[in-house]
């Protein structure tokens, strides 16, 4: 109870345009290893109107909702969580673009929740993107998945007929709980309405558990300081490859030095 | 994927109607506790009840294995319904063929006492996957203690109050990750007795009634039984439209007891579950392709079938499929089909025969694979091999009691037989 207050009242907002964030430099050193197989990207649509935004360096308002991964408490500061390295991601790439990544995560929000903020709160903003990260609240407490599936598909029918695109993203990978937490139907949920509805999912789940297999993450580590590492790097892997799923099919203005032999 | 020996539907009821009903068997399905099968009434047994069980029991293994490849290949790739739809089909069946008999020969009391002895096995099973279950919350701690997870994860009531989840599961009401089948199970067969009365006395009245309730369910999603954590939660299989297929499943047994239901045996309905199957075979296969291979196009949209595809609330598509396989299967696959007799019948028999256990042991198995995959990854051939490892784990088990029922069988002593049926063994 203390940690649900606790986290709701670090519900920030984080504004401005990120520009080059000084990020503590041990941590992304290993940049290079957060690349994503192509199969993950490869069967979803592209996002039209952000992108292009983006490279003529139009305004863009991007606005994030989801839960306690994506305010990122766990990496210890507000800065390291995965929408704020995905704003400077898109700064390092885009260095002439205009966005601004606002961050309206709450712990433990349900979908639900989450969609009744659309109507006054989020669609007054006028974002060109929402990046919705969900189901983890449903996947817990076990919500009846045509529940879940139908206020997703009314959630994306809202921002459509106000002109925003959407990107979904779906749960964090965890390699204790998959036994005990039954997410399977909440994804393939996810999925298939997705692929439905045409709107690009990002697969955090499946992302997560790639890093996991490949020992790039170790999600066991029992060390406070390196536990908050540890989320320090998921977050960034995760907002990188969220600034390259949705730049895909752009050219990057400023390749980044890394380029050969990365599959970013 | 059956060799169906008949093609003709006409000729099939001429030459199935005098000699063989369509369920000719006399005794000893697994639902049988009391008496242990003569020679003869397994000669007569109707065999596809226990191959289509064990194959739905198989399913459901790879079903809930996570990210299977394997689960693109099981029988929901192929229908709208999947393996529960199956299992609970042939579960009501059974029954309907088993206390239906019992109930006209022996009496209300005594056949109910008899349903009921069933039903506290299923619950004495479900406790015991509970325990299961509890005991691999263990592997959540780690989880809970990781910043990366413990806010997200301690939302989990169970974690927080578990000793308000024991009660709960005890109650029925707390169904965590696979655990949602067995008690639909036990309250339908508890209620079974009462209706296969009316089903004596007054059938359409019944059949009508279940029918209703299944419909009020499709428009009133308020129909359901509350679960743990409240206040809106309810079971995932929602036991007021779910009795519909295990009752119908359980008339048509009961029917089966003396010769079938002749209006059924009109080609017309063979023709109509041949075309409601083909759709749904074609429907839903392009749908698998397509998750195979994106740009393959679909002839419909799975959104625009999601309405009637509910699998909590037994969608109308997922009820029509099964029905309509059901019927296909009764007329082209003979009940003691060469088929069975073959080596590569045998392991889905004796799974079916063995329902109870093996389902259970499928569960177990579920868990354990999850562990396994999460901790060793390895991809699609790590899949795989847990697949088949996992599946050899439940014939030879399955294989196990066959023999162990065989040798009490050969042996003859009631002295033997009794403390085996007394601790569970159903045969």
């Amino acid at each position: 109870m203390m940690l649900h207050l606790m986290s709701r009242s670090f519900m920030l907002i984080a504004v401005g345009k990120i520009g080059l964030l000084c990020a503590p430099a041990p941590i992304f050193a290993q940049e290079r290893d957060c690349t994503v197989p192509e199969r993950f990207y490869i069967s979803e649509p592209q996002l039209t109107k952000t992108p292009k935004a983006i490279v003529r360096g139009q305004e863009v308002v991007i606005v994030v909702l989801g839960g306690a991964s994506t305010l990122g408490i766990a990496a210890g500061k507000p800065d390291l969580a995965w929408p704020e390295r995905f704003g400077a991601a898109l700064a390092e790439k885009f260095p002439s673009g205009r966005v601004k990544v606002v961050n309206l995560a709450v712990a433990r929000q349900t979908a639900r929740r989450a969609a009744e903020r659309l109507e006054r709160e989020i669609i007054p903003m006028k974002p060109n993107l929402v990046i919705w990260e969900t189901g983890t609240m449903e996947a817990v407490r076990g919500t009846d998945i045509d529940e879940f599936r139908e206020t997703l598909r009314a959630g994306i029918e809202e921002l459509r007929s106000a002109g925003i695109e959407t990107v979904w993203m779906n749960m964090q990978f965890s390699r204790d709980s998959e036994a005990v937490i039954h997410f399977e139907p909440y994804l393939a949920a996810m999925s298939q309405l997705a692929d439905a509805s045409d709107v690009p999912l990002f697969r955090r789940h499946g992302m997560m558990r790639h890093w996991a297999e490949s020992g790039f993450l170790d999600l066991r580590v029992t060390d406070t300081d390196q536990r908050r590492r540890v989320a320090a790097k998921l977050y960034d892997c995760i907002g990188r490859a969220m600034a390259d799923f949705v730049m895909r099919g752009m050219p990057a203005l400023n390749p980044p030095p890394v380029k050969a032999g990365s599959a970013r | 994927m059956l060799r169906a020996r008949q093609h003709d539907p006409d000729r099939i009821e001429r030459r199935d109607a005098p000699a063989i009903p369509l369920i000719p068997v006399d005794k000893s399905d697994s639902e049988e506790i009391t008496a242990a099968p003569s020679s003869q009434s397994i000669a007569q047994r109707d065999l596809r009840l226990d191959f289509f069980r064990g194959l739905a029991l198989f399913c459901m293994f790879i079903d809930h294995m996570p990210d299977n490849i394997l689960a693109r290949f099981t029988i929901q790739s192929a229908m709208f319904a999947d393996a529960a739809e199956v299992f609970i089909f042939i579960s009501g069946y059974t029954a309907g063929m088993v206390y239906g008999r019992a109930m006209e020969r022996q009496g209300f009391l005594l056949s109910a006492v008899r349903v009921y002895h069933r039903v506290w096995q299923l619950y004495v099973a479900h406790v015991f996957l509970f325990m299961m279950f509890m005991a691999t919350v263990g592997f959540t701690a780690g989880a809970l203690n990781n910043p990366i997870y413990a806010e997200e994860f301690g939302a989990a009531n169970f974690l927080n109050e578990p000793g308000l989840a024991v009660v709960k599961a005890l109650m029925l009401q707390f169904q965590p990750a696979f655990m949602d089948i067995l008690p639909l199970y036990i309250v339908l067969l508890a209620v079974l007795p009462f209706v296969l009365t009316g089903f004596i006395s007054r059938p359409w009245v019944v059949i009508f009634a279940s029918i209703a309730l299944w419909l009020a369910v499709q428009f009133d999603k308020r129909i359901a039984l509350s679960a743990y954590p409240g206040p809106d939660h309810v079971w995932f299989f929602n036991p007021f439209a779910w009795q519909c297929l295990f009752f119908l499943g359980g008339w048509l047994g009961w029917r089966g007891n003396r010769g079938g239901v002749s209006w059924l045996k009109h080609r017309w309905f063979f023709y109509l579950a041949a075309v409601v199957g083909l759709a749904g075979f074609v429907i839903r296969f392009s749908w698998t392709l397509h998750d195979f291979y994106d740009p393959l196009p679909v002839p419909v949209s799975m959104e625009f079938l999601w309405p009637l595809l509910s699998k909590g609330d037994l969608g109308f598509l997922r009820f029509a499929n099964v029905l309509a396989v059901a019927l296909l299967v009764s007329r082209l696959i003979h009940p003691q089909a060469q088929f069975f007799a073959t080596r590569g019948a045998r392991p889905f028999l004796i799974c079916g025969r063995n329902s109870l256990h093996i389902f259970c042991l499928a569960i177990l198995l579920s868990v354990l694979a999850h562990l396994v995959l999460n901790e060793f990854f390895g991809g699609t051939l790590m899949q795989i091999v847990v697949s088949a490892a996992g599946i050899a784990i439940m014939i030879s088990v399955a294989g196990l009691m066959e023999w162990f029922a065989a040798v009490q069988r050969a042996s003859g002593s009631a002295a033997l037989r009794a403390p085996a049926i007394g601790g569970g063994m159903q045969r």
